[in-house]
């Protein structure tokens, strides 16, 4: 496979909103028709950052390009992208097809040209024959399937999508998330999203990027930033993450050789800390679902300990577990699938807990 | 139902109060007698007739028309600017500015018409409908104003952003976005200026000069007690013109939050 070009490259780039510093620091590439998102906390500078692509931001140093070109100086209408806004923007006063086919007002088209692309426009979001609706007519979903034409129409070289789902209730948003996917694959757009879902962000991307408060702590593909997050911020925004303290016993040849409480000695690959040092002191974090507690008669593949169940939470389809290995101070979350016909397990039992240390990741 | 019965009885007494008057003016209007009292002696459109007559009436209809339009247009392109600018933009004092701004909504008119005439005369510009014209843009721009920040601020922001995205240069994103979503809220403001200046006698009064306008030639009739039916016939006419104007505002206002989706925060109506 050849290495997909390069579309968006931010270097260094700082936005100052007066004393404010939104970004600082921001250095990363994005690839041509890669599905990428921008994904944090509120606040943390997603959209200032998306806003810089489109032009409506202007930037206090460094440089943001586009498909190689530095777009310092160039206006939001000149620029190869279009938007679609967290709240649609849809124009009220025209029709759904005058939206639609509001970017190509300029491009010369015959009215009979212009309506067949505002046709096939509205088709590929599955808004066929809604052309002569009254835009504010239409219900949210509608309305975003609206703005996804109005900017794919213009075929542009990078689709910026700003939080586009959030206003939508949860089947409506699941729904979408896979018509994106699919409308993105169709088009093979560079689509770039803004989210502080991170669930959303992992079904949906090709490559995130983590921002905390200005930054990007981590740019991954969603599995490595959900196996390997670089810290433990990242890993406690993406999921949930155990953590259990531990310290380095020798450092050789990639090899870590590692004292975790409830784990014992174990040893780590070099891509299990992934992180630089934080100054937290070391932890190994593990997901809750990487741990599985034994019944009569099953047997760990790899390594097991000995907890106690301290707190148990059924969801249906899956049991929360928080149990406490021997030797630790803290409980630790595992969560297992029901399976039919085993049942589930009381407060205060004592069980085998089979690990792998694959799964584990260590924080310095 | 005490509570109840008094409410009723101060609603019908309020009523009364406000419309009596009202309905007094088309009374008297088509009344065949030149003294204003009942009992009614039989129906006449006569006075309606000597109305359209009289020379200076006519003068003074064209002078108030003149007024009215011009004021009104000056008065709402100023809104406009200033709506605009305090929704759009930050700047510093802006809540002192546009408090300075509206005073004169709450300033007394005579204050307003006084202040003016001394400072033309020290100018040395000499009265004209002009300068009733710059009297009449000052108490009107506060309500173009109000009623204008409501139109721009039911104006999402991002669809100025998206036009822009899409192509549009700032111009034809004015053009083809904000002004047709705020177009309603301009006519509304227009209507109201210009029915606010028709009937206004304190600055006319001060700053006209010789020139007639049509509250001052009203105002001047009434010394003649044979004139004054006629001036009944006038009030019948004003009133109904003013009250279509005013509905016909309401109407354009509210079509316009309708119209952008947004939530109606109350207006003159
Ligand atoms: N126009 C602005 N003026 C001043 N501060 C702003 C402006 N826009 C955003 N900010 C600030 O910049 C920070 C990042 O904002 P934003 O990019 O909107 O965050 P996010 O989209 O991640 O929630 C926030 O603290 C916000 O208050
Ligand atoms: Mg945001």
């Amino acid at each position: 496979m050849t290495e997909k070009p390069t579309m968006i490259a931010f270097q260094d780039v700082h936005k100052y909103y007066g004393d404010y510093h939104a970004l600082r620091g921001i250095t990363a590439t994005i690839k041509a028709g890669e599905f990428f998102s921008l994904l944090g906390p509120s606040g943390c500078g997603k959209t200032t950052l998306l806003r810089t692509i489109a032009g409506f931001e202007g930037i206090s140093s460094g440089a943001v390009m586009i498909d190689g070109r530095n777009m310092a100086g160039v206006p939001a209408n000149q620029r190869p992208t279009n938007m679609v806004f967290q709240s649609y923007a849809i124009f009220p006063h025209l029709t759904v097809g005058e939206n639609v086919g509001f970017g190509l007002r300029r491009a010369g088209l015959t009215k009979d040209a212009l309506a067949a692309r505002v046709g096939e426009a509205l088709d590929m979001v599955g808004l066929k024959g809604y052309g002569a609706r009254a835009a504010h007519a239409l219900s949210g979903g509608q309305r975003q399937r609206v703005a996804l034409a109005r900017a794919l129409i213009l075929k542009p070289k990078v689709l910026l999508l700003d939080e586009p789902l959030s206003a939508l209730d949860k089947k409506m948003r699941e729904q979408m998330q896979v018509e994106l996917i699919r409308l993105q694959r169709q088009v093979g757009i560079t689509f770039i999203l803004v989210t502080h879902d991170q669930e959303e962000a992992l079904v949906m991307s090709d490559r995130i990027a983590v921002m905390f408060e200005g930054e990007i702590a981590q740019l991954a593909d969603p599995e490595t930033l959900y196996r390997r997050p670089n810290s433990r911020k990242v890993a406690d925004f993406i999921g949930t993450m155990n953590f259990l303290p531990a310290s380095i016993l020798s450092e050789t040849g990639g090899k870590l050789e590692v004292e975790a409480q409830g784990f014992g000695k174990v040893t780590l690959e070099a891509e299990q800390a992934p992180g630089a040092a934080s100054g937290e002191g070391a932890a190994v974090g593990f997901r809750p679902e990487t741990l599985t507690i034994l019944f009569e008669g099953q047997t760990a593949t790899d390594r097991e300990s000995m907890a106690t169940i301290e707190e148990v939470v059924y969801y249906g389809d899956m049991t929360y577990y928080d149990v406490r290995l021997d030797g630790t101070e803290k409980p630790i979350r595992i969560s297992m699938r029901n399976v039919f016909g085993r049942p589930v397990l009381d407060i205060g039992a004592r069980t085998r807990v089979a690990w792998s240390p694959g799964a584990l990741v260590l924080f310095r | 139902m005490m509570k109840g019965g008094w409410f009723k009885v101060y609603a019908i007494g309020y009523l009364v109060f406000l419309y009596a008057p009202i309905i007094i003016l088309p009374m008297f209007a088509f009344n065949d007698a030149t003294v204003i009292a009942f009992p009614l002696t039989g129906f006449s459109t006569r006075w309606f007739s000597a109305m359209l007559e009289q020379p200076t009436l006519s003068l003074a209809v064209k002078n108030s028309l003149f007024i009215a339009v011009t004021s009104a247009v000056l008065a709402t392109t100023l809104g406009v600017f200033a709506a605009r600018a305090s929704t759009r933009y930050r700047f510093p004092m802006k809540a002192g500015l546009m408090g300075l701004i509206m005073l004169p909504l709450v300033l007394p008119e005579i204050i307003v018409a006084v202040s003016l005439l001394v400072v033309l005369l020290g100018l040395g510009v000499s009265l004209s409908l002009w300068t009733v014209i710059l009297g009449h843009v000052l108490i009107c721009t506060p309500f173009t104003i109000a009623i204008l920040s409501s139109a721009f601020q039911s104006l999402d922001q991002s669809l100025e952003e998206a036009a822009y995205d899409l192509g549009e240069s700032a111009a034809s994103t004015f053009r083809l976005i904000i002004l047709p979503l705020v177009m309603p809220g301009i006519i509304s403001s227009l209507l109201i200026s210009f029915t606010i200046s028709l009937d206004e006698f304190i600055i006319a009064f001060f700053l006209a000069g010789t020139e007639p306008t049509l509250p001052v030639f009203i105002f001047s009739q009434f010394r003649f007690p044979s004139a004054v039916p006629v001036i009944m016939a006038l009030g019948t006419v004003l009133v109904c013109l003013s009250i279509i104007l005013l509905t016909i505002a309401e109407y354009f206002r509210r079509r316009g939050i309708a119209k952008s989706g947004g939530k109606d925060t109350g207006g003159f109506l």
